[in-house]
């Protein structure tokens, strides 16, 4: 285990938790980026083209919360919004060291932005009870925005740290260095508080066979819009609760490595090479 | 002997290469530097771009007796790459074409510079798959034919050799041959294009290779199965091929040589238990196949006492596992002095195992082991101090003569190059070298192609 973390267990922390944390780790179910392919028309991630899997920056905040789990106690919540194949995320999940795990599956859900997305995840949270810490990955590998974990933090009215790279401690506060645009910033915050990991806080485990094999068969709780009726506006669900419309998409185009031989050695060559060099430079 | 000038005629001014400093890469492959061979003095590099212009290099070659050394990727470790005697040393690296992947017929017509990687991604991206893993991606598709590699995924689906269905070569006469084809069955004829495979660049230079492909697996997922005992582990192995299953791969490693290749590579060895390792990787039609068969394999470890069976199911955890194990050489090389390869059958490993640390304690020393647990073929490392102390021969050939007892070859994947032919005396048969030297003057009458390697 990497010597990530100093923990300073409180009793304040575990009193008022009753004897262990809360911790929620959103997750998303992403197509595998490396095979994925897009559809340009409809400006859309084409999500059939490849396979489904738990977005890898995920994987780095659901270690987070299980590494708390093991030095402070905690009881760790997989939550994610997607279709009904997203529960083999969710499985993966508890797999990994999730105690339980909730979808939110509703075609109302569909469609949706980041906005909608986190203010479906925000209601359901709040639909689960209290809770210390939600830790999210970075951003996911598919929308590529980082927007939703800052986004769900304002929805539930709590603090957020972007960026963290490590967690120096954790107790009656939370001390974690955040790296912000080349500098690392120690921020403190009280609980609860909303993380934002990069993959440099830990390398995510392995999880054990007989684990996978007994989490292929765990129920996963699912809730549907109806279910989040009374903490929720349902018009904020989905497309109906997104402003973003994409309006193109476009890939950039793959050009390969180019070659030119300069075949002299003069003062006039040397010129010609400058002058390369500058163009390409722009 | 040739000069540039000829050359050129043949490939253009710029495919010929003279300055020694344009082209150290050239004159070494990847063998140790304790036992590397010297690179002659005198060495032209050219670079032609196709078969036409190979035939003419060689026909050239041929009038003038002028040695020729093949180079492809330069990722072997016997040296046979290294151009030992005055010549030239042709790379086929502008022959970088995949000129076709066949779904209708399952099979990728390459020609031989293609860089390995390359090859598997142009497979993957239509949807197919080569199985064999030879480690090195970024050798030559040429290469690993004349060489006929092996690599950790040959439990399944066995070596190079058992995917090639086509060649084109150009022979040292210049003829521009095409054995075999999109064939699954050829029996016109005695198979010249067999004799090619492990040819190790002395009957001709390959310039095209059609390999055989296999339909993706749905579902892979690979184990990493801890064990505080090397017996445990090692005793594990027939259980499991004996139960039916057959893993694409099954590879043996101890924590003292994985732990520096992941370090090397900035990665961590996902196993934290245990000091001996299987690395199982199995594949399945379904998820539940792929399961069922983690079940058996799991009840089979954990009968010898395995503390700890992980799984890597996600891509890049799976390719993880295969990238830190496929670098261990890398990483011990600076301090290796020879890796061997040596191949016993599959049910002898253990005993092998033993008998390797027993020569090292013997001589006081340590040499990491490990290697392809299911097909018999381990690579004891060698460490520098033995090169340093003047004992390096004598304890490689104390191994060897192990292997051999136990009906064992002193080479199973990296071939005899120019390192192993010291040793072959340990290999007494001489009809079969003869008859092998007989082939190599049919093919090669005045021994311009890579004379020295391969062959004594």
């Amino acid at each position: 285990m990497p010597e990530l973390l100093k923990v300073s267990i409180t009793e304040d922390i575990n009193r008022r938790s009753g004897a262990s944390l809360r911790i929620i780790v959103p997750m998303k179910q992403v197509p595998d980026m490396r095979q994925v392919k897009f559809d340009t028309e409809k400006g859309k991630v084409d999500r059939s083209s490849a396979a489904a899997e738990i977005n890898p920056f995920d994987l780095h905040a659901l270690e987070t919360a299980v590494q708390l789990k093991e030095k402070l106690g905690a009881a760790v919540t997989a939550i994610s919004m997607g279709p009904r194949r997203a529960e083999v995320a969710l499985r993966d999940a508890l797999a990994r060291g999730a105690d339980s795990a909730v979808l939110l599956e509703d075609s109302k859900f569909a469609g949706a932005d980041t906005l909608a997305t986190s203010y479906t995840l925000a209601c359901a949270i709040r639909k689960l009870g209290g809770f210390d810490l939600i830790i999210c990955g970075e951003k996911t590998v598919d929308g590529d925005t980082g927007q939703v974990g800052p986004e769900l933090a304002e929805h539930l009215n709590i603090p957020h740290l972007a960026y963290v790279s490590k967690l120096v401690e954790a107790g009656e506060k939370l001390v974690a260095v955040c790296d912000m645009e080349g500098e690392a910033h120690i921020v403190e915050a009280s609980l609860p508080v909303l993380l934002m990991v990069t993959k440099d806080i830990n390398i995510p485990r392995l999880p054990t066979f007989r684990d996978k094999a007994m989490a292929r068969k765990a129920e996963v709780t699912i809730w549907n819009a109806e279910e989040l009726s009374s903490f929720a506006d349902p018009s904020r669900f989905g497309i109906e609760g997104s402003p973003t419309r994409v309006r193109k998409v476009f890939l950039p185009s793959e050009e390969g490595r180019k070659g030119k031989i300069f075949r002299n050695t003069n003062e006039e060559a040397i010129s010609d090479v400058a002058q390369a060099i500058l163009d390409f430079l722009g | 002997m040739i000069n540039a000038q000829q050359l050129q005629e043949i490939v253009g001014e710029d495919w010929v290469i003279t300055k020694r400093e344009q082209m150290e890469s050239y004159l070494v492959d990847e063998t140790a530097v304790a036992i590397r061979p010297k690179p002659a003095d005198n060495v032209i590099l050219v670079k032609p771009a196709s078969a036409e212009e190979i035939s003419e290099i060689l026909k050239l070659a041929n009038r003038e007796l002028t040695p020729v050394f093949v180079r492809g990727g330069g990722t072997g470790i016997c040296g046979g790459a290294v151009p030992i005697r005055d010549g030239i040393v042709l790379s086929t690296e502008r022959l970088d074409r995949i000129e076709e992947v066949d779904r209708a017929n399952l099979m990728v017509v390459a020609q031989a510079g293609v860089a390995f990687g390359a090859m598997l991604k142009a497979v993957e991206d239509a949807g197919l798959f080569f199985p064999p893993h030879p480690g090195a991606e970024n050798a030559h598709v040429g290469g690993l034919v004349a060489c006929n590699a092996g690599g950790v995924r040959a439990v399944k689906y066995g070596v190079i050799r058992n995917f090639v269905r086509g060649l084109e070569a150009v022979i040292p006469t210049g003829e521009i041959l095409m054995m075999g084809g999109k064939l699954l069955k050829n029996n016109q004829g005695l198979d010249l294009m067999h004799l090619f495979i492990n040819s190790g660049g002395t009957l001709g230079v390959i310039t095209k290779v059609i390999f055989r492909l296999c339909p993706k697996f749905i579902s892979s997922g690979t184990l990493v199965i801890s064990y505080d005992n090397r017996h445990e582990a090692i005793d594990t192995v027939p259980e499991i091929l004996q139960s039916g299953i057959t893993p694409l791969a099954i590879e043996y490693v101890e924590r003292n040589v994985i732990e520096i290749s992941a370090r090397r590579l900035g990665m961590r060895w996902p196993a934290a238990k245990g000091q001996a390792f299987l690395i199982v990787m199995l594949t399945g039609d379904s998820e539940d196949e792929v399961y069922a068969q983690g079940e058996r394999v799991s009840n089979i470890c954990e009968k010898h006492q395995a503390v700890d069976i992980l799984i890597a199911e996600r891509k890049e955890e799976q390719a993880d596992i295969l990238k830190i194990r496929s670098e261990v050489y890398s990483s011990l090389k600076d301090n290796v002095a020879d890796v061997l390869d040596i191949t016993v059958p599959p049910a002898s490993i253990g005993v092998m195992m033993d008998k390797v640390d027993t020569i090292a304690q013997r001589f006081d020393t340590t040499i990491p082991t490990y290697g392809h647990a299911a097909d018999g073929n381990l690579h004891p490392h060698l460490m520098r101090d033995l090169h340093e102390r003047g004992i390096l021969r004598q304890v490689k050939r104390e191994i060897y003569q192990e292997a051999i007892k136990l009906g064992g070859v002193i080479t199973g994947e990296h071939g005899l190059g120019v390192v192993r032919l010291p040793d072959l005396d340990l290999c007494p048969d001489g009809k079969t070298w003869e008859l092998m030297r007989g082939i190599k003057r049919v093919f090669d009458p005045n021994n311009i192609l890579s004379p020295g390697i391969g062959l004594l």
